[in-house]
C-alpha cells in the first residue's frame, strides 16, 4: 500500500471518500456512462424540488459535459441511480493542482517583473504569460494524477430513493471530549 | 514590501470578506458541511477572484475611468467575472477532462458568489497599483478560504454533537458563525494603515 492509500484510510480502516449521486444515462460497450446529479453545491440534486437555489449550472448541456464512465460498476441499466465516491485526498490534490499551481506561477512572475521593471503594464503581461505556463503545468499534473487512477470515481452502491446529494462516506470518529 | 504585507493582513483578517463584510454567505453556509469540499471551493474561489480582479483592474484603469464610464462598472465587472469562470471551466475541461469531472461542480456556484464582485468593487475604490490590487484580491480570497475551512471543521464537529432539537441544523450553524465573527473582531485592533 502506498503512502497516498494509507492517508486515505481512517482509523477504522475505511477509505475516506467524498460521495455524490449519479444517474446512468447510457451503456456503451458494456460500460455505463453516468451523469452527476449534483452540478452545483446546491440546487442540482434530487432534493432540488424543495430548494430555491436551483437553476445555475443545471442545464442539459452542462450536465452532458460532466458525463463519466464507470467501468468497475456491477451490471447497471439506463436510469439507475448510484452513489459514486472519490478519494478525499485526491480531491484536495486535484484542487491544489488546478487552482493553486497557476497562482504560484502568476505571483512568482509578477513579483519578479515588479521588482525588475516596476511597471503595471509589464507586471500584468508577465502575470498573464505565467498563467499560461501555469495551465500547462496543470495539464501535466492532471496527467500524473490520472495515470495513478486517482481521479476516477469508484462505484459504492445503488442510491436509495431518499438518497440525495447530502451524503457522506466518512465513518463517524469517536470524540473523547 | 511592508505595505504589501499589511495590505494582505488587512484584507484577509481585519476586513475579512465573510465575517466583516458579510459577502459570499451562500457558499459559506452551503459548501461548509465538509472540510475537503470547503478547501476545494476556497481554492477555486481564490483562483477566480484573483484572475477576475486582474481583468477588472485593467478594464477600470484603461477603459472605464479614462472615458468616464464609471456607471458601467458593476455590469462590466459581472461580465468579467462570468468570463473568468467560463474561461476556467473551458480551460480545465480542455487541458484535463478528469480534473474537470472532479472539480467542475464548484465553478457554476462561483458565478453567483457576491464575494467575487464585492472584492473587485472594493479594490477599484481603494485606487491601488496593479500588483497591490492583485495581492489585495488574493489575500481577500485567502481570508474567505480560511473562514470556510474553519467553519467547515466546526460544522463537522457539530454534526457529531448532541444539539437541542430546536437548534439542530442551520440554527446552530448561524450561532457558531456569529461566535466566529466575534472572534475575528479581535483582529480589528491591528493597525494596518
Amino acid at each position: 500500500m502506498d503512502r497516498d492509500s494509507e492517508d486515505d484510510e481512517t482509523a477504522t480502516g475505511q477509505a475516506t471518500l467524498v460521495e455524490g449521486t449519479a444517474r446512468v444515462v447510457a451503456i456503451e460497450d458494456d460500460v455505463p456512462w453516468l451523469e452527476p446529479e449534483q452540478t452545483t453545491s446546491c440546487g442540482g440534486c434530487a432534493a432540488s424540488g424543495l430548494c430555491g437555489a436551483k437553476g445555475i449550472g443545471t442545464v442539459a448541456s452542462q450536465l452532458a459535459r460532466r458525463r463519466f464512465p464507470l467501468p468497475d460498476a456491477p451490471r447497471l441499466v439506463v436510469g439507475d441511480r448510484v452513489v459514486v465516491g472519490v478519494s478525499e485526498r485526491a480531491l484536495l490534490k486535484a484542487s491544489g493542482i488546478t487552482y493553486a499551481l497557476p497562482l504560484v506561477f502568476m505571483f512568482g512572475a509578477g513579483g519578479v517583473a515588479q521588482w525588475l521593471a516596476d511597471s503595471d503594464g509589464i507586471t500584468m503581461v508577465s502575470m498573464v504569460a505565467a498563467l499560461g505556463v501555469g495551465l500547462i503545468a496543470v495539464r501535466l499534473g492532471g496527467q500524473a494524477l490520472s495515470a495513478h487512477g486517482q481521479l476516477a470515481p469508484r462505484f459504492l452502491r445503488r442510491a436509495g430513493s431518499d438518497e440525495t446529494c447530502q451524503t457522506t462516506a466518512r465513518p463517524a470518529p469517536e470524540l473523547n471530549d | 514590501m511592508q505595505e504589501y504585507v499589511l495590505l494582505m493582513v488587512g484584507a484577509a483578517l481585519v476586513n475579512n470578506v465573510i465575517l466583516a463584510r458579510f459577502l459570499g454567505l451562500c457558499s459559506f453556509m452551503g459548501v461548509t458541511t465538509r472540510v475537503d469540499t470547503a478547501i476545494g471551493m476556497g481554492l477555486a474561489t481564490t483562483f477566480v477572484i484573483t484572475v477576475s480582479s486582474m481583468g477588472n483592474w485593467a478594464i477600470e484603469g484603461y477603459l472605464l475611468e479614462p472615458y468616464g464610464l464609471g456607471y458601467l462598472r458593476t455590469v462590466t465587472f459581472i461580465l468579467v467575472i462570468a468570463g473568468a469562470v467560463q474561461f476556467t471551466e473551458m480551460t480545465v475541461r480542455k487541458i484535463s477532462p478528469p480534473l474537470f469531472q472532479m472539480l467542475g461542480i464548484y465553478l457554476p456556484l462561483i458565478t453567483t458568489n457576491c464575494a467575487v464582485l464585492g472584492v473587485a468593487l472594493i479594490m477599484v475604490e481603494t485606487k491601488l497599483s496593479f500588483i497591490a490590487a492583485t495581492l489585495f484580491a488574493f489575500a481577500s480570497s485567502l481570508g474567505y478560504s480560511l473562514v470556510m475551512v474553519i467553519f467547515a471543521g466546526l460544522r463537522e464537529r457539530l454534526a457529531l454533537s448532541q444539539v437541542p432539537r430546536i437548534f439542530a441544523g442551520p440554527p446552530i450553524g448561524f450561532i457558531v458563525a456569529s461566535l466566529l465573527a466575534l472572534a475575528f473582531l479581535g483582529f480589528s485592533g491591528i493597525n494596518t494603515n
